[in-house]
C-alpha cells in the first residue's frame, strides 16, 4: 500500500515562526582580536624561535640556580685559582660543566655566576617594568584625559625630568641600600615618569578625536572612556612600550654598576660580573664576553620579540 | 616667550632647591669619615673640631672657631706676625679653661655676634686626666655654627652665582693704590685691562690661544670642589687645558726691560693677588703684589676634549643617520632594509658598554688604534674610537625615526598628487618627503649639539678621555657635594636652553608652527 507511506504530510515539514533575533545576525566572519594577533604573530617564523629560545633562558635562569649554588666567596681564599681561563679550569677541578668557563678574579665559577645574574636581571627587568608600566599607564591615562590634572602635572615633570637621573638614582641606592628590593625602588621611584608622559599624549591624541568626543556628548562615564574608547587603542602602543622597557632595565642595571652604583655585592649580577672584569678584558676574555653575551642575547630576544608583537597588535596590519 | 622663560628659571630654582635637600639631607653626611683616615686618628674633642671644619668644607654647615676669630682680629690689629704677641696668646688660650672663660672680653664678643646672626655656640670643655694634664686631643674649643637649611643655601648659591671683580676685592692694608684701566700688555696682546685690588690683575687680555680675547673680570661660580680638584670651581675646572705644559722664552714683571729671559710655563696673564706675605724671593722678580701664577698647559680643557668627540660623533651621525635612513624607507623590506633593521636592533637593545668593549676590541686589535686616550702616541687617533663608539648610537636611533617617519608619510595625498604630477620618485623622496620627514626631527638638534657639552658617561671611561662626561660620577662616589650641585645646574641649564631653542628651530623651518600663544589651534 504505497499511499500509506505519504498520508503523514505533517511529519514531513512543520512551519515556523518568524524570529527576529536570528534575523538581525550578521554571517561574516568572526573577528577576534587576540587570536589575530597571534595569527599575525606566528606567521612569522623567527619569533617561534625567539620564544624557544626565551624560554630555555628564562627556565635556564630560573630553575638552574636552585641546582648550581653560586657562591662568590667559594675560592677566594686559595689566589691559584684566580682568573684561569678554561682550559685551566677543567684541568684544575674536572671537567664539570661548572668550570667551563673559566673562573673569575676570586675564583668563582663564570658559568654559575652568568646563571644566577641572568635571574637578577631578568627578574629585576620583570619587576620594575610591570609597575612602571602599570602605574605609568594609570596616571597617564588620568593625565592625558583631565587638563586641570594635565596643568598640574606637566610642573612636576619638567621638575623632576630635569634632575639628573643618574644622581637620583645614586642618592636613592645611598639612601635606602643598594640590595635588591632598594635598588627596584630606586629605579621605580621615579621611572613611571616618563612612561606616563609619553602616555599622556597618547592619550590626548585619541581623547579628541571624533568617536571619543561623541561618547562625551552622550553622557558616557568618563572612566568607560577611558577604558573602552581609549586603551584598546593603544594596545599596540602599550606592547611597544613594553618592548623597549624590558630590555632597558638590563642595559640600566648594567651601565649602574659600571659607574658604580649599582647592586651590593651579595646579589650576582651581570652588571657587577661586567663591571668587574672590565679593566681585565683584553687579558682575561672569558671573564668579561659570556656575561656581556648574556645580557646582549636577552635584550636582542626581548626587544625583537616585543618589536614583532606590537607590529601584530595593531589591527592594521590584521587584514 | 616671556613667560616660558621665567618658568624655565623658575624650575631650574627648584631642580636646584630638589638637588641640594637629595644632597645635603637625605645622604647621611658622617658617610664622609668611612675611610678618612685622619678622622680614625683624631680623638675627643679634636675629632668633634675636624668633622664640623669637615662639614663645613663639604658645605653642610657654616662654622666658625674663637680661635681663628681672634686669630683674624689679631691680624687686622697687627699684620702678619700676631702670632708671637702675648696678648693673642692670652687671649685664644682662655677657652681652655672651663670655669673661667666666659670672663674673656673677646669671648662674650664672639658670643654675643654669632648669637645674633642666629648660630649656635657650643662649647667643648677640655679633656683632662685626674693629674690635670690635658688629654690627647681634649682641649677645650669655643665654637659657633650655622646649620644650612635648604632656602639659606640656595639664596647663597644664587647671591654667589655670578661676581664681578672691583676695586675693592682686596682688603690689604699695604695696597695703596685702586684702579682699573688700560695699559700696553707686555706678555703679547697689543693692550689690556689691568686693575689693582681686585683679586686677578688682567681683567681683559688678548693672546694667542682660542678664542683669542680672555677676561677674568666676570666669573660664573657654578660650585667649588672640595675633594676631587681641591678647591678650585668647577668652571675652572672644566675649561683649563689639559695638556702638557707649555714653556716659552718670557721675563718677570720686574725684570722687563732687562736682558734676563728664562724658560718658563708660567701664564703672567694669570697672576692673582697674594694675600699671604710676599717673600724677597718673589719681590725681586714681581712689581706688585699679584704673584699667584697658573701655568701655561696645552692640549684640550676637558668641556673642550668632550664638545670636540661630541660634536664630530652628532656630525657624523646626522650625515650617516639621515641619507641611509631615507634609502632604507625607499627600499622597504628589502635587503638593504633588512641589513640596516639588524643594525637598529642591535644598537638599541645591546647594552651601549658592550658594544663600545666590542669596539675597543675590534679597533685596537685588528686596526692597531689607540686604546687609551693618555698612551696614545698619535694624539689624533685617540680620538677616533671614541668617536666612532659615540656615533654607533646616534647613527642607528637617526637611521629609525628618519625611516619611520618616512613611511609615514608615504601615502600622505601630497605624494600621491606629486606622482599625478610627474615627478621621478627619487624628486619625491629626496625633496619633498624628507623634507617633512624632518620636520620631527629638527626639533632635537639644539639637543644634541648642546648634549656634547655634558660629555658622554661610558665612553669616556673606556677610553679615559679626560672629559667632562665622569664629572658627576665621580663627585658622587667621593661625595664632592659642590660638583654635584654645579652639574645639576648645568645639565638642567643646558636642557633647558636646548628645549627653547629646538621650538625656534621648529618654527623657523616649519612656517605652520607658531610659538605665539595666542595663535594656533592648541588647547
Amino acid at each position: 500500500m504505497p499511499k500509506k507511506n505519504i498520508t503523514n504530510q505533517d511529519e514531513l515539514f512543520h512551519f515556523i515562526d518568524s524570529d527576529t533575533i536570528s534575523s538581525e545576525k550578521i554571517t561574516a566572519p568572526r573577528y577576534s582580536y587576540w587570536k589575530s594577533v597571534f595569527r599575525v604573530f606566528f606567521r612569522k617564523k623567527i619569533n617561534i624561535f625567539l620564544i624557544f629560545a626565551m624560554a630555555f633562558i628564562l627556565l635556564s635562569a630560573f630553575i638552574l640556580p636552585n641546582f648550581w649554588y653560586y657562591d662568590y666567596m667559594e675560592n677566594v681564599t686559595d689566589p691559584t685559582t684566580f682568573n684561569l681561563n678554561p682550559a685551566q679550569a677543567m684541568e684544575r677541578f674536572g671537567g664539570d660543566i661548572k668550570w667551563v668557563l673559566g673562573t673569575g678574579p676570586y675564583g668563582n665559577s663564570i658559568m654559575y655566576g652568568i646563571v644566577s645574574s641572568a635571574r637578577t636581571s631578568l627578574l629585576l627587568a620583570i619587576i620594575c617594568a610591570a609597575i612602571n608600566m602599570v602605574v605609568g599607564i594609570i596616571v597617564g591615562a588620568i593625565w592625558g584625559y583631565s587638563k586641570r590634572v594635565d596643568q598640574v602635572m606637566l610642573v612636576v615633570y619638567n621638575i623632576v625630568a630635569n634632575v639628573p637621573y643618574l644622581l637620583l638614582v645614586s642618592v636613592l641606592v645611598y639612601v635606602i641600600g643598594s640590595g635588591f628590593w632598594s635598588f627596584v625602588c630606586a629605579l621605580t621611584i621615579t621611572g613611571w615618569l616618563g612612561i606616563a608622559y609619553f602616555f599622556r599624549t597618547q592619550v590626548m591624541i585619541i581623547r579628541d578625536r571624533e568617536y571619543s568626543l561623541a561618547s562625551r556628548c552622550l553622557g558616557t562615564p568618563v572612566l568607560r572612556v577611558i577604558n573602552k574608547n581609549i586603551l584598546p587603542f593603544l594596545t599596540s602602543v602599550i606592547v611597544t612600550l613594553l618592548a623597549t622597557e624590558l630590555p632597558s632595565y638590563i642595559s640600566m642595571e648594567v651601565f649602574l654598576s659600571f659607574i658604580g652604583v649599582g647592586l651590593s655585592a651579595e646579589v650576582p649580577s651581570l652588571g657587577r660580573m661586567i663591571s668587574q672584569a672590565q679593566t681585565a678584558f683584553l687579558s682575561y676574555p672569558w671573564e668579561f664576553w659570556p656575561p656581556v653575551a648574556i645580557a646582549s642575547a636577552i635584550t636582542i630576544i626581548l626587544y625583537v620579540l616585543g618589536q614583532n608583537l606590537a607590529d601584530a597588535s595593531d589591527p592594521r596590519t590584521h587584514m | 616667550m616671556l613667560k616660558r622663560i621665567l618658568f624655565s628659571i623658575f624650575s631650574l630654582l627648584v631642580v636646584i632647591a630638589v638637588v641640594m635637600v637629595l644632597v645635603f639631607s637625605l645622604i647621611e653626611r658622617s658617610v664622609i669619615f668611612q675611610t678618612d683616615d685622619t678622622w680614625n686618628k683624631k680623638s675627643n674633642n679634636d675629632r668633634i673640631i675636624y668633622e664640623y671644619t669637615q662639614y663645613s668644607k663639604y658645605q653642610y654647615l657654616n662654622y666658625v672657631d674663637f680661635t681663628t676669630y681672634v686669630g683674624n682680629i689679631y691680624a687686622e690689629k697687627l699684620g702678619p706676625n700676631y702670632g708671637t704677641d702675648p696678648d693673642f696668646i692670652k687671649d685664644s688660650k682662655s677657652v681652655q679653661y672651663a670655669t673661667t672663660y666666659l670672663d674673656n672680653e673677646l669671648v662674650q664678643k664672639f658670643i654675643k655676634e654669632y648669637k645674633d646672626k642666629g648660630y649656635e655656640i657650643r662649647y667643648l670643655e677640655p679633656i683632662k686626666f685626674k693629674s690635670g694634664k690635658t688629654k690627647p686631643g681634649g682641649n677645650g674649643y669655643l665654637i659657633a655654627i650655622q646649620e644650612k637649611n635648604v632656602l639659606l643655601r640656595l639664596w647663597d648659591y644664587i647671591v654667589h652665582f655670578i661676581t664681578v671683580e672691583t676695586t675693592n676685592d682686596i682688603q690689604d692694608p699695604n695696597l695703596t693704590e685702586r684702579y682699573i684701566r688700560f695699559e700696553a700688555d707686555p706678555y703679547g696682546g697689543p693692550f689690556a685691562i689691568v686693575g689693582s685690588g681686585t683679586t686677578h690683575k688682567y681683567l681683559l687680555y688678548f693672546n694667542n690661544r682660542f678664542p683669542f680675547i680672555h677676561q677674568n673680570w666676570l666669573h660664573i661660580n657654578l660650585g667649588t670642589s672640595y675633594t676631587t680638584y681641591r678647591g678650585q670651581e668647577i668652571t675652572e675646572v672644566i675649561n683649563n687645558p689639559t695638556g702638557d705644559l707649555i714653556t716659552s722664552r718670557q721675563q718677570y714683571p720686574a725684570l722687563l726691560g732687562s736682558d734676563e729671559f728664562e724658560e718658563t710655563a708660567i701664564d703672567f696673564h694669570s697672576v692673582t693677588y697674594n694675600k699671604g706675605t710676599i717673600s724677597d724671593f718673589e719681590k725681586s722678580l714681581f712689581t706688585d703684589g699679584y704673584t699667584v701664577y697658573k701655568y701655561n698647559r696645552g692640549g684640550l680643557s676637558m668641556i673642550e676634549n668632550s664638545f670636540v668627540i661630541g660634536l664630530i660623533a652628532v656630525v657624523i651621525a646626522y650625515a650617516l643617520g639621515l641619507p641611509l635612513g631615507m634609502l632604507m624607507a625607499r627600499r622597504k623590506d628589502r635587503l638593504g632594509d633588512k641589513i640596516g633593521n639588524a643594525y637598529i636592533i642591535f644598537i638599541m637593545a645591546v647594552p651601549s658598554l658592550a658594544y663600545i668593549f666590542m669596539f675597543a676590541a675590534i679597533g685596537t686589535s685588528v686596526f692597531n688604534l689607540p686604546y687609551k686616550f693618555a698612551n696614545a702616541e698619535v694624539k689624533v687617533l685617540a680620538y677616533v674610537l671614541p668617536i666612532l663608539s659615540l656615533s654607533a648610537r646616534d647613527v642607528a636611533n637617526l637611521m629609525k625615526w628618519m625611516r619611520r617617519y618616512m613611511i609615514d608619510q608615504m601615502n600622505s595625498d601630497y605624494v600621491k598628487f606629486a606622482r599625478a604630477e610627474g615627478l621621478s620618485e627619487r624628486e619625491i623622496y629626496n625633496i619633498h618627503i624628507s623634507k617633512n620627514a624632518m620636520i620631527y626631527l629638527v626639533h632635537g638638534i639644539p639637543a644634541t649639539i648642546l648634549g656634547c657639552l655634558t660629555g658622554a658617561i661610558i665612553t669616556e671611561r673606556v677610553y679615559s678621555v679626560p672629559g667632562i662626561g665622569n664629572l658627576l660620577t665621580t663627585a658622587l662616589n667621593r661625595h664632592d657635594n659642590g660638583v654635584i650641585v654645579a652639574c645639576t645646574v648645568f645639565y638642567t641649564a643646558l636642557s633647558i636652553i636646548s628645549l627653547i631653542l629646538g621650538d625656534l628651530l621648529l618654527a623657523a623651518y616649519d612656517p605652520r608652527i607658531s610659538l605665539n600663544e595666542d595663535k594656533g589651534g592648541g588647547r
